[in-house]
């Protein structure tokens, strides 16, 4: 069943009075971000998005989510056009955003209190979640007494307190070292075997992509479009050795040779603006 | 492809500078307390030590430098007849009076003012001009306009505390993190509810640190404006203490003054540490 349907999507950003890009020897105010994507996501699936930096991958998420307005083209969740924040999207930053006067409990609760949950209801269902991530003890610990990983896994609790349709994740391990990162992305796996949510996820990594995806999808450099889309097709449920395998070899080599290019385009791109910006 | 940026604008993330320098601000822990106390207790004993021997030994004119010993004996007098207390609550009250309408005034004022430009705009320049104008040289206009009753000290309290608070409340609001404020919004929160639960709790640091300064100008304040026109108040005590050349009764009130400063000031911080207590301990959890 489909679940996401992007079609045609375009965005542009209006730069701020006195900031110009030139492209191609053309100045503008305006700076094309996405360039024309389709994607369609099927209920269930989990998908991962890679790209160049600033490829607009991030733009592609709000959209979905219903923060950002594209220039044209639409999103559609279970076939509705999304225009504004949807109750069943939830969404994971890289930098956790989780409020620091609030603790882990309070604030997995939040996303259930500006629901209107009853308060006994969403205390129960948030310690339930944060046990779910291994957080049992930490209930009443604030953000700054927790390590990184720690608020990421609060933030993904918070996330899935709602049972949402869709999880948007952008790069949501990225600020974690590779130890902690391999353990999240396990766990996360682990929970989403059991839910069977939506799942569309922004990485930098390759090997995070695969080792997580359906389907990984390339993005080209930016003005971004999609440059391909991988299935992988490696067995669920699926252990952190399987990166040693010949299957995840081919994969990793495939998708590499499809970002090679885009990543050099990409660098062009701001090697040139930096020596400008100067 | 080629690409250009002309300027690049400056990032600042004036929230998390603000925290680093309030967690180290933090006070230690007591053992460190009790030892700055054990090293500035000296320098105050000499002190008072001078002031009690310098007028008894012809040192200083004992008329406009009481010793200490009958400065103090003139405070115990005021306190056991119940005078002090009285000067004391007339002077806080209106100090609180004034301060709670700045409060009332300032805090959503402030609110509208960090948050939509246009309202910062239009009144940024009014505002500076009013901040930077003393509230004691407009005493007179207060008195003129107010009389000399209670309105006019209650006026100046206000005066010298609005700003404060407005200013903290302005910066407070602005220094939103605009992830926090994404999120929030992502989860589907109404504007009521953005601004009660995620830009309110944000600023409250800010807001805080402005009443603590609210608070003691305002204190400070309506001494002043009692020691124009007044007939009751620790500045009319001090004051009238001064005309009578009774100056024992004199630095009873200053001395009155200093420790209700000092006992303010230790709440104040203590309340701001309150407010502030989820910036965290550096404790931190395994991973």
């Amino acid at each position: 069943m489909e679940r996401i349907a992007v079609s045609a999507l375009r965005k542009t950003f209006t730069l701020k009075p006195g900031q110009t890009v030139t492209v191609d020897g053309v100045t503008s105010d305006r700076i094309a971000v996405l360039d024309g994507v389709d994607l369609t996501i099927d209920s269930g699936e989990f998908i991962t998005v890679v790209g160049p930096s600033g490829s607009g991958k991030s733009v592609l998420l709000d959209v979905i989510a219903g923060l950002t307005e594209a220039t044209s083209g639409v999103a559609r969740i279970d076939g509705i056009e999304v225009s504004k924040p949807q109750t069943r999207t939830a969404y994971v930053f890289q930098q956790y955003a989780l409020f620091p006067w609030r603790t882990a409990l309070q604030n997995v609760e939040y996303a259930l209190e500006v629901r209107g949950v009853a308060t006994a209801e969403r205390r129960d269902k948030a310690r339930h979640f944060l046990h779910l991530f291994g957080l049992k003890g930490f209930e009443d610990r604030f953000p700054s007494q927790l390590s990184g990983g720690m608020q990421q896994r609060v933030a993904i609790a918070r996330a899935l307190s709602t049972d949402p349709q869709v999880l948007l994740m952008d790069e949501p391990f990225a600020a974690l070292d590779a130890q902690t990162r391999d353990i999240l992305q396990s766990e996360l796996l682990r929970i989403w075997e059991q839910i069977k949510t939506t799942v569309v996820f922004v990485t930098h990594s390759i090997d995070e992509a695969i080792y997580l995806a359906d389907r990984v999808v390339v993005m080209t450099a930016r003005p971004a479009s999609i440059k391909e889309i991988v299935a992988i097709d490696l067995p669920r449920p699926r252990d952190l050795d399987i990166r040693n395998s010949a299957a995840f070899n081919a994969y990793r080599g495939r998708v590499w040779e499809s970002l090679r290019d885009e990543v050099g385009k990409a660098q062009r791109d701001w090697a040139l603006a930096s020596s400008y910006a100067n | 492809m080629s690409l250009t940026i002309d300027r690049i604008p400056p990032i600042r993330n004036t929230f998390a500078l603000r925290r680093k320098r309030a967690r180290s601000k933090r006070p230690t822990a007591l053992g460190d307390t009790f030892s700055t106390l054990m090293l500035g207790l000296p320098a105050l004993i000499a002190f008072a030590l001078l002031w009690e021997i310098a007028p008894r030994a012809g040192w200083i004119n004992a008329l406009f430098f009481p010793p200490l010993s009958q400065v103090l004996s003139v405070l115990w007098e005021m306190i056991v007849s119940g005078h002090l207390a009285n000067h004391i609550g007339i002077s806080l009250q209106r100090a609180s009076i004034g301060f709670s309408l700045a409060v009332v005034v300032a805090v959503p004022l402030g609110f509208l003012m960090g948050r939509y430009p246009f309202f910062e705009k239009s009144s940024d320049f009014l505002v500076q001009t009013l901040r930077n104008t003393s509230q004691f040289a407009l005493l007179p206009v207060f008195i003129l306009v107010l009389g000399i009753g209670e309105a006019s000290k209650i006026a100046i309290t206000f005066y010298a505390a609005v700003f404060f608070l407005l200013i903290n409340t302005i910066v407070g609001v602005k220094s939103v993190d605009p992830l926090l404020v994404k999120a929030a919004r992502s989860m589907g929160t109404s504007d009521w509810d953005l601004f009660k639960k995620v830009i309110f709790p944000s600023a409250i640091p800010s807001i805080v640190a402005g009443a603590r300064l609210g608070v003691k100008t305002s204190l400070f304040s309506v001494i002043a404006a009692e020691m124009l026109a007044a007939q009751s108040g620790i500045g009319y005590l001090i004051q009238n203490s001064s005309l009578m050349l009774e100056t024992d009764r004199m630095y009873a009130g200053i001395l009155t003054l200093t420790i209700i400063g000092l006992v303010l000031n230790y709440l104040l911080v203590a309340g701001e540490r309150r407010a502030t207590h989820w910036h965290g301990t550096g404790e931190s959890g395994p991973n």
